[in-house]
């Protein structure tokens, strides 16, 4: 559906995106994870043609021009800044985008009213855009692109700066979009939303792509182990209790034990059939902040 | 065409939105276009009023006929003041200049072209110099005047012969026969001004020194004409060069806020794109040329010359803006320096090209700079189809300056937004 090969682009003396590299199948949602300025927004850019890259080529479904019209029709680009025209009202926003893409008469009046139902902002529809709250406007600024229903969707951070409510409908919304079978491409830094969306994630740093793969895997070859706390009624003693787990370094503390293990589940289940009673139970997985953590020694948010 | 259509109501609809865009760019047109027509049409009517002052420190009767000669002409406003008070007033700023008629000044010819000692000073305004040469043609006419109630003055004239009589035969450094020649003019002189006392030449000397007669140039017209018809073009331009500014600004506001790169992602050309905003900034301005039209016509009554002339010339300026404004929308990144940057170049524009001070009242210098200004053609070409009656082929040379600069403009604009954006 889409591809990069070396994509470069620099900016003076800094390369913005060094030497990146991916392909992305239809109906796959693909996210790009990396801290700001690592190069996320760029790639985006070169994607769609908005940036000529200094080297290597993007090929959408064969074409390697991005910036043709008929290229352009399959693209819908979701901006990180809201581009809306805030002195228009919601529904005239989505009218004019609507027309941009050549739909018009019944087509275009059913488009913007899916639209506004999709963005929850069918109530107020009449209203300017200025006047609805940030996360209205993202929501807003979101589906002006999914009028024209395009297969593939390059969503660049669309949750900055928005409310948790906004957030989950924007969430709800791509999940909707990622069940239609669309191609999408998201950046974030935010892991929970790469975690929670993509079926694959590329961990984006200094404009280079570190490692590429489900999020499974990415947190099995680099998140590290689990941490588990758990607190018993009776503390068992310390010889029984490595009997079980499957760790070196087991921390005892008052009735509490901390230790770290790889297979979290597997220790667990055999100190419960240890008939050892617990009062309270932490584990807290590996998740891409680890993996992040562990592959550039920083973290997503530094 | 269509999506070109929808980027254009859509900048119409962005336009009209903002109270404050409505006011500039459509009311303050029609208040500059108010106010100038109203201020030209009372011009008509009234003394224009360079205000002066005057010392009359001579106290004599061609003093005062001096004076009088002052006041009677319309474009002076004369006070009579003492010397200091006179001077002080220059020095405010309160009147244009001093005229200070020292002691002597109605003492006949001698007085009145002393080289060696003035007997009229003048304290002008530094800042005013143009007034203040303007004065002194006032003034010579003045004294021209003076001197022609002296000339049918007979008894006053034949003092003075008597004078210059006594005066040739007491010198010493004329020879006999040039002081013959003198006498004899002297005795054909006085034989004259006995003929004119005796009826012969019964007006005397009296009489305009100068006598102007004036054609008028501008197209004959059946009904009266309309002073408006000459800031008509002046104005028109004025609100041509708010719309431009307006319309660069919001170019660069939708790049700023993101929605130019939106629609440069959307399935248009980069043509589509500024070619909207280019149709909007056009449709802006005939909505502009519509609303003064109407106000010209049915408050001012102003009469059109050729009308498929001044659609001509309309069409010409109006695309030439349109690619001035293309241009200035790339002389920042923000909408405050294109703001700045763009008003500072049309200002000058339209300062240098008569959209604020008549053309004739400059130095042929800056004539000469202002055929650099696309306001000068502007004007040129309006001015020719409402009232100076050119023909099409005098509309020519305007109008392809005009296309020239507004496709430079143009092309240069849309060079350095797709530079500045790759």
């Amino acid at each position: 559906m889409i591809k990069a090969d070396n994509l470069k682009k620099r900016y003076g003396n800094i390369a913005a995106v060094d030497d990146v590299s991916f392909a992305v199948e239809k109906g796959e949602t693909f996210g790009l994870l990396g801290p700001n300025g690592a190069g996320k927004t760029t790639t985006i850019q070169l994607l769609c043609g908005l940036l000529k890259p200094d080297g290597g080529t993007v090929s959408l479904d064969g074409k390697t021009d991005p910036s043709l019209v008929e290229v352009r029709s399959s693209l819908g680009v979701v901006p990180q800044a809201l581009a809306i025209y805030e002195e228009l009202s919601v529904r005239q926003n989505l009218r004019f985008f609507g027309r941009m893409y050549g739909l018009s008469g019944r087509q275009l009046n059913e488009r913007v009213d899916d639209c506004l139902e999709i963005a929850g902002l069918n109530k107020r529809s009449n209203d300017r855009a200025s006047k609805y709250s940030g996360g209205m406007k993202r929501r807003l600024n979101m589906v002006c692109s999914f009028l024209h229903a395009p297969p593939l969707l390059l969503l660049d951070e669309p949750t900055v700066g928005v409310d948790p409510q906004s957030r989950n409908l924007i969430f709800d919304t791509i999940e909707t979009m990622k069940n239609q079978g669309r191609t999408i491409i998201y950046t974030t830094h935010y892991m929970e939303e790469a975690q929670r969306l993509c079926d694959r994630v590329a961990i984006l740093d200094h404009g280079k792509i570190l490692d590429m793969d489900s999020v499974d895997n990415l947190i099995k070859k680099h998140g590290g182990p689990s941490r588990i706390e758990a607190e018993f009624e009776k503390l068992p003693s310390p010889d029984s209790i490595k009997q079980y787990i499957d760790s070196e370094n087991i921390q005892f503390e008052e009735s509490k034990i901390r230790f770290e293990t790889s297979r979290p589940m597997e220790s667990l289940a055999m100190l419960n059939r240890s008939g050892v009673r617990f009062n309270t139970l932490k584990v807290q997985t590996a998740n891409l902040e680890d993996v992040f953590l562990n592959l550039t020694g920083r973290r997503l948010r530094d | 065409m269509k999506k070109l259509l929808f980027l254009a109501v859509k900048d119409m609809r962005v336009l009209l939105s903002d109270k404050g865009n409505i006011f500039w760019v459509f009311g303050f047109p029609v208040l500059f276009a108010l106010f100038f027509g109203f201020m030209y049409s009372e011009a008509g009517k009234g003394p224009s009023g360079m205000k002066i002052a005057v010392v009359d420190e001579d106290k004599s009767e061609f003093s005062s006929s001096y004076i009088s000669g002052l006041e009677s002409d319309e474009a002076l406003i004369v006070v009579n003041l003492n010397r200091e008070e006179a001077i002080e007033q220059v020095r405010k700023g309160k009147v244009s200049a001093a005229v200070i008629l020292n002691e002597g000044f109605g003492d006949g010819f001698e007085a009145l072209f002393n080289s060696d000692e003035p007997k009229l000073e003048i304290a002008s305004d530094p800042s005013r110099r143009m007034e203040s040469g303007y004065l002194q043609g006032l003034l010579a006419k003045a004294q021209f005047e003076a001197l022609g109630d002296k000339f049918a003055d007979q008894e006053w004239l034949r003092g003075q012969i008597k004078l210059w009589r006594d005066e040739v035969g007491g010198s010493n450094a004329l020879e006999t026969e040039q002081s013959k020649l003198f006498l004899n003019f002297f005795d054909s002189f006085d034989t004259l001004i006995k003929d004119s006392n005796d009826g012969s030449f019964s007006a005397g000397f009296k009489g305009d020194m100068i006598n102007f007669g004036k054609l008028d140039v501008s197209r004959e017209y059946e009904g009266p004409i309309s002073p408006f018809q000459i800031t008509f073009p002046q104005v028109l331009l004025w609100g041509f060069l708010m719309c431009t500014s307006t319309f660069a600004i919001s170019i660069v506001k939708e790049r700023t806020d993101g929605t130019f790169d939106r629609l440069r992602i959307g399935p248009l050309g980069y043509a589509h794109i500024l070619g909207g905003k280019g149709l909007a900034c056009f449709i802006t301005c005939i909505f502009i040329v519509c609303i003064l039209f109407f106000g010209a016509k049915v408050i001012f009554k102003m009469p059109m010359g050729n009308f498929p002339l001044f659609f001509l010339g309309l069409f010409c300026t109006i695309l030439c803006f349109v690619g001035l404004m293309m241009f200035v929308c790339t002389l920042g990144r923000t909408e405050q320096s294109v703001g700045a940057a763009g008003w500072a170049m049309l200002m000058i524009m339209g300062m240098f090209g008569g959209a604020m001070m008549p053309l004739a009242f400059m130095p042929s210098w800056l004539r000469r700079f202002s055929h650099f200004s696309p306001v000068k053609w502007g004007i040129l070409a309006l001015e020719g189809a409402i009232w100076r009656d050119f023909k099409f082929t005098e509309m020519i040379s305007p109008c392809l300056v005009l296309l020239a600069i507004g496709f430079t403009f143009f092309l240069l604009g849309v060079l350095m937004l797709r530079r500045q954006d790759s």
